[in-house]
């Protein structure tokens, strides 16, 4: 990041920050559409997300009357946050616009504020359905937080280094296997997806992260919404990345093998949503821990891949 | 100016201020002030120059030469204890006043002198029987603190298993320094690495030290004593008086020999202190053990980094060793900011309401703004996320393991178990901080007292926005703080190269400056377009029901209850309950209480062991004259026999 700024870094800042903002939003979308199409409905537009979130940035806002401005803070923290994790992601060989030794622990300490931040709005409310919205995110997401750290201890045991940008530019080699079943079951229970979570019920009492964004309305509820999507694309690409030898691709090549990736996992989620139900609260870390065990089993693959 | 000067007129100040303590509280305040600057100096000049402060007097106490050293690492911790010894001393004005305690405020301040001049002397004084007596001051001036309110028996008895752990502790103590003594020939201490006779004596330091750092499994005291004390003095056993355990270990790692499991059992020690610490942190409900159960989280984090170092140091691999150890040094003094900061905070709590118990209080921030945001910081800054201070010193200490794991060493199979056992405790902890802030803060208040509260003064408010601004200032310039570190670090291992401020760390600092802008900026701009598009106050959406009450919210319980079902094998949670009975029940409820553990079951059936024990042997003592000749006697016997034996080839 030193030295002086050139047209060419800001292209480059432009272009990043079109794709992690102005994307992100087309994959529900996607998702939505895989659904409609496995039932055999017409499903809502593609691009469904971007109206709503027109429309809830020019709508006025409903606050619960026991809510403080953190309230609204919540959110702006948590979108920060997000967002700036995903400026640490690299996209392929364009790099990430910023990295540095180390960067994949801001990456996951950003997505952990962000949950602190969501959760700390959702008590706002001093509602009970929210109070048990934010217990579960919390606690499914210690296994959560379990499986992430070492998902990337088997990219840094494989590559020798401790950057996104150099974790993830080969491919996970041996282990990529499994370390793509792990990361897409967090992905799953980090976006809320079933079988973790159904983006779709209307009963509060089965949700996580929707029970706790109940409350929001307005311009709050979209820059949530909006942040969620950042968030899905993130991890999208993250498991991609982790698979495919992105770093080694040509430039010209790179963002087209890379948006296939993020919409063939798109398409994955959907499918995944279409032929299975939501587990019962049981069953979750049940299900957490296996992908911790998946990329524990990754981190041995990685240690005896480098060996022989 | 001389360190020397200053310490002394450091010194000088908490002996007058111990003598001023008992009648003038303003008087007190002024000296301890001046005593904790002038130290901070000292410790501050030494910390950022070159050069160890040394004084070898030609007074005798017991027998030895008074010799005082102030070197990096023992400045590194001074300054916390200065930092904190003035804030609390600032706090208690208001919190501990002549007002509502008549009878133990002149006690409380002329303790809490006695208090931080005696942790002073021990990280000053290097003659193993010197820092024994002060060491033993240090405890006895702790005790009395935390017994300021013996009124309560609660209080009477944290104070006496405080007493007895610490003992205990200090008893190793007395056997590691006589046989240090004995093996060396002299009381001294200094670097003995060269000695690889003493190596086996560091188990019993570890045992002494770990004691008083409250490393799990020998925390059992800790929440007892640190919840029951007056919050001034929780705050400074949580944020000092332990890290006095963490400076012995640290201290006698880098002077004497390690046996080669040292570094393999401190790490696993660290790595179980942080992720049980934080545990059973999550399963209170009575804020000041939950903040008493992170302090151990804490001591795992610092020890896992310490552990580190040690592995690195026996393997020769400077480069992440060092990065592992100044992570540890630097969240000593990050924990140091916070957890006094969480300490406070729950003390304005308490004064407000009078209860520390979580799920009786919720909805302050309408009436205490200060303490909610002062909270609300050190809540970030404890759960380590970034933009403040506990991430960058956890970041170090994870930056450290990873390049363990990465080059692939023997070390690197300590190193995976830690960062993931980290990673989890870190999850926890902003679980656990979550429920603390939303139960105390946020909703709807769930008592009258909770209702009623009032704002803290500004005696109480000041220490609290000084410790918040050194956490922010920790956060974002932490290249600012890397010199003392590495001083402290080049204090601990001499053959490490002096290091230079690590590139990735300068790159942390200007994200966390540019994120905290991100941040404050994007609330602004939410705020004001909320503003704009208009604003509606509306009940709480619950599932349309429309007289939601302040006792449906989530309580400390139901909050923490999925976790406390997966660490119950530890937890061992209790409850009694009593479920809805007939058509139109009238009462239900349940009371949950998360026991101490190791106290309750390790400790307690050891002591009540001994204690019958005791009482069996004390038949024999009753007073009946006949009966004791008649023990001479068969001792008399017993002896000549034994001596008879011996005697015969």
């Amino acid at each position: 990041m030193a030295g002086g700024y050139t047209v060419n870094d800001l292209i480059r800042l432009l272009l990043h920050v079109a794709w992690w903002l102005l994307l992100a939003p087309l994959l529900p979308g996607i998702i939505n559409r895989v659904k409609s199409w496995v039932a055999g409905r017409r499903g809502p537009p593609i691009l469904q997300l971007y109206f709503d979130l027109a429309r809830l940035w020019k709508k006025s806002v409903v606050m619960s009357t026991l809510a403080s401005p953190a309230f609204i803070a919540g959110p702006a923290v948590a979108w920060v946050a997000v967002v700036g994790a995903a400026m640490l992601v690299p996209l392929g060989p364009a790099g990430a616009l910023l990295h540095f030794r180390g960067d994949v622990l801001l990456m996951l300490y950003l997505l952990a504020l962000a949950r602190f931040a969501t959760a700390w709005a959702a008590m706002e409310t001093g509602s009970a359905f929210e109070g048990m919205g934010a217990a579960r995110e919390v606690s499914y997401a210690i296994l959560a937080e379990a499986a992430m750290v070492a998902a990337m201890l088997s990219l840094s045991i494989e590559t020798g280094t401790v950057s996104l940008t150099t974790m993830l530019a080969p491919s996970a080699g041996a282990g990529a296997v499994l370390l793509a079943a792990g990361l897409f079951t967090v992905l799953l229970a980090e976006n809320c997806r079933v079988p973790f979570d159904d983006p779709n019920t209307h009963l509060e009492l089965t949700m996580i992260h929707e029970v706790m964004v109940l409350d929001h309305s307005g311009p709050p509820l979209a820059v949530i919404l909006h942040g969620a999507s950042v968030k899905l694309l993130l991890f999208s690409v993250l498991l991609v990345q982790a698979v495919l030898p992105m770093g080694e691709l040509s430039p010209t090549a790179a963002p087209g093998v890379l948006l296939v990736g993020v919409f063939t996992v798109a398409v994955g989620v959907g499918l995944v949503e279409s032929f299975l139900a939501r587990f019962s609260f049981r069953r979750v870390p049940l299900l957490l821990t296996t992908a911790f065990l998946l990329c524990i089993f990754a981190v041995l693959v990685a240690w005896k891949g480098g060996a022989a | 100016m001389n360190p020397g000067t200053l310490l002394l007129a450091s010194a000088a100040s908490f002996v007058a201020s111990i003598v001023a303590g008992n009648r003038y509280a303003r008087a007190w305040l002024t000296l301890t002030l001046t005593g904790v600057f002038a130290g901070l100096s000292a410790a501050l000049i030494v910390l950022l120059g070159t050069t160890d402060w040394e004084w070898r007097s030609t007074l005798i106490v017991g027998g030895q030469l008074v010799f005082l050293r102030l070197d990096g690492l023992s400045a590194l911790f001074l300054v916390l204890v200065s930092v904190v010894g003035g804030a609390g001393a600032v706090y208690a004005h208001e919190y501990w006043s002549e007002d509502d305690y008549p009878t133990s405020a002149p006690r409380g301040r002329m303790w809490w002198s006695g208090l931080v001049l005696s942790m002073g002397l021990v990280l000053t004084i290097v003659n193993g029987l010197h820092f024994l007596i002060a060491w033993e001051s240090f405890a006895i001036c702790a005790y009395f603190l935390i017994t300021l309110d013996r009124q309560r028996r609660a209080v009477r008895a944290a104070g006496w298993l405080y007493l007895a752990a610490s003992h205990a502790g200090t008893v190793a103590l007395f056997a590691f320094f006589a046989s240090l003594a004995a093996r060396t020939g002299s009381w001294e201490l200094g670097p003995l690495r060269d000695h690889a006779s003493l190596a086996p004596l560091f188990w019993l330091a570890l045992f002494g030290f770990g004691v008083k750092a409250g490393v799990f499994p020998l925390h059992f005291w800790l929440p007892d004593a640190h919840a029951n004390a007056p919050s001034h003095v929780s705050a400074v056993m949580s944020a000092v008086a332990i890290k006095m355990g963490i400076y012995g270990i640290v201290r006698f790692s880098g002077w004497l020999p390690m046996p080669a499991a040292a570094g393999w059992v401190v790490i696993a020690l660290g790595a179980t202190s942080a992720l049980l610490g934080i545990a059973f942190a999550f399963a209170q409900d009575d804020v000041k053990r939950l903040l008493a159960y992170c302090s151990v989280e804490n001591v795992g984090v610092i020890m896992i980094g310490l552990g580190g170092a040690m592995l690195a140091a026996a393997h020769g691999h400077a480069s992440w060793g060092l990065l592992a150890l100044s992570g540890a040094l630097l969240h000593v003094w990050n924990h140091g900011a916070f957890k006094a900061l969480l300490f406070f905070g729950a003390g304005s709590v308490l004064h407000a309401t009078g209860t520390r118990t979580m799920s009786r209080l919720g909805g302050l921030w309408r009436t205490m703004p200060w303490t909610t945001g002062m909270f609300a910081i050190g809540a970030v800054a404890v759960s380590g996320l970034p933009p403040l201070n506990g991430f960058v010193s956890e970041w170090l200490v994870y930056l450290g393991l990873l390049d363990a794991v990465v080059s692939k060493g023997p070390a690197a199979w300590a190193a995976m178990p830690a960062i993931i056992m980290l990673a989890m405790a870190g999850a926890l902890a902003l679980a656990s901080f979550t429920k603390a802030g939303a139960l105390i803060f946020l909703g709807s208040p769930r008592t009258q007292a909770a209702a009623a509260a009032h704002e803290s003064g500004r005696w109480m408010r000041l220490p609290m926005l000084t410790l918040a601004a050194l956490c922010i200032a920790l956060a974002l310039v932490p290249v600012l703080f890397w010199p003392a570190v590495a001083r402290a670090v080049n204090a601990w291992d001499t053959s490490w190269p002096p290091a230079a401020v690590p590139n990735s760390l300068t790159s942390i600092g200007r994200t966390q400056v540019a994120l905290a802008l991100a941040a404050v900026a994007a609330t602004f701009l939410l705020l004001h377009k909320v503003r704009t598009n208009g604003l509606r106050r509306g009940l709480t959406w619950d599932c349309a029901y429309a007289a939601p009450t302040a006792h449906m919210q989530y309580s400390s319980g139901s909050f923490a209850g999925i976790v406390v079902g997966w660490f119950a094998w530890i937890l061992r949670p209790q409850g009694i309950v009593r479920r809805p009975r007939g058509l139109l029940p009238l009462k239900a409820f349940r009371i949950g209480h998360n026991p101490e553990t190791v106290l309750e079951l390790v400790i307690g059936p050891v002591s009540r062991v001994i204690v019958q024990a005791s009482r069996t042997a004390s038949r024999l003592q009753h007073g009946n004259l006949q009966a004791y000749i008649l023990y001479v006697i068969a001792a008399l016997v017993a002896l000549g026999s034994v001596a008879w034996l011996a005697g015969t080839p």
